[in-house]
């Protein structure tokens, strides 16, 4: 990736700290809301850039409008990274959509209804997802989602 | 008061290499002006055109990005004046093309806000580096060639007249054509090979 375009989301704090603190050679870009961003992450596509998006749950409903005209009517391949937000800690090792919380439970049935194709990443053994699911987005010119169902951080 | 056609067509010419990422009303008035190469369109997206010109004025530094916004997209994504500011891309030039109305050569509805809404105050508050209202077709025909050349970003309120009404009656709107839905990913497609293709002095 060359570019990161997010509203920040707590699950993936650690992350946001790492590409703002160190020389990844990944440029994060804040964004006021979620439509914005990936309205950008749409033009940096445009320009022959390679980009993520990295939000949340929340931000997810809040840009769906979005995500239907470039991701699914456009046909670009968008990545998000999306962080499930207010996850509670019982809810770990289940599926997401058992959890109490309809911030939660409510992400996987959206994304299907949607026809989003998700990812779970709960734990480091899931991180083979990320490449699949950029030769998804890649290969049939659609929106993908990395669902991040547990906080991230750097050992 | 501008024309509005009179107005794109006078970005048209001065826009060089420039790619053009155009919404609702200045999408199809460069569609009646036949300007086809290095443009894209937010559409049906509404409130898309600023970010996705953001992006592409980040992806190609070496390019001018124009975006010909719409006074009541723009109103949408507000937020998005912040956004170009913060990054500042020096090639990013964001027209917004004021008629005071939505649904354009449709309804013309009124747009939330006065005819005194102060666009310009909006954008230089959020910290475009450059902000002006123009209203005259001569006076454009003159800035141009110097906001095509002078450090952004640049906003420019261009004041102009609503297209003809053509539903003012009450009448039922014809269906919208395919092609409004699908016109994006094309022209995405294609904007992607031409700046592939046409390095900055070769375009």
């Amino acid at each position: 990736m060359e570019f990161v375009v997010t509203v920040p989301d707590w699950m993936q704090l650690a992350l946001h700290q790492q590409l703002e603190a160190r020389d990844s050679g990944i440029r994060q870009l804040m964004c006021c809301n979620e439509d914005q961003a990936i309205a950008v992450a749409a033009g940096l596509h445009m320009a022959n850039r390679r980009v993520m998006v990295m939000i949340q749950n929340q931000g997810f409903y809040a840009c769906i409008n979005t995500i239907r005209a470039i991701g699914i009517d456009a046909g670009l391949p968008l990545v998000m990274l999306i962080g499930q937000f207010g996850r509670e800690e019982a809810n770990f090792g289940q599926p997401a959509t058992a959890s109490t919380r309809n911030t939660v439970r409510l992400l996987e049935p959206v994304m299907t209804a949607l026809g989003v194709r998700f990812w779970n990443i709960d734990s480091e053994a899931d991180l083979g997802a990320i490449g699949d699911a950029l030769k998804q987005a890649e290969q049939h010119g659609a929106p993908v989602a990395l669902n991040v169902g547990a906080p991230m951080a750097w050992a | 008061m501008m024309n509005p056609i009179r107005t794109c067509e006078a970005i048209a010419r001065a826009r060089g290499n420039s790619v053009i990422v155009a919404t609702m009303l200045s999408m199809f008035v460069f569609d009646q002006l036949d300007v086809k190469e290095g443009r894209v369109s937010s559409v049906p997206l509404m409130g898309g055109a600023g970010g996705i010109g953001l992006g592409l004025a980040l992806g190609r530094p070496d390019r001018t990005v124009i975006v010909v916004d719409g006074d009541a997209s723009l109103l949408m994504q507000l937020g998005g004046l912040v956004n170009v500011a913060e990054q500042a891309p020096p090639n990013f030039v964001h027209f917004v093309l004021n008629n005071g109305t939505q649904f354009t050569g449709g309804s013309n509805l009124r747009r939330p806000g006065s005819a005194a809404l102060d666009l310009c105050g909006m954008a230089r508050a959020a910290g475009y580096l450059h902000s002006e209202r123009i209203d005259d077709i001569d006076v454009l025909n003159q800035r141009l060639p110097i906001l095509m050349e002078e450090p952004g970003p640049s906003f420019v309120e261009l004041v102009v007249a609503p297209a003809p009404a053509a539903y003012a009656d009450q009448g039922q709107p014809q269906q919208l054509p395919d092609i409004q839905f699908t016109r994006m990913g094309a022209e995405a497609l294609r904007l992607r090979e031409w700046l592939r293709s046409t390095p900055a002095t070769e375009a």
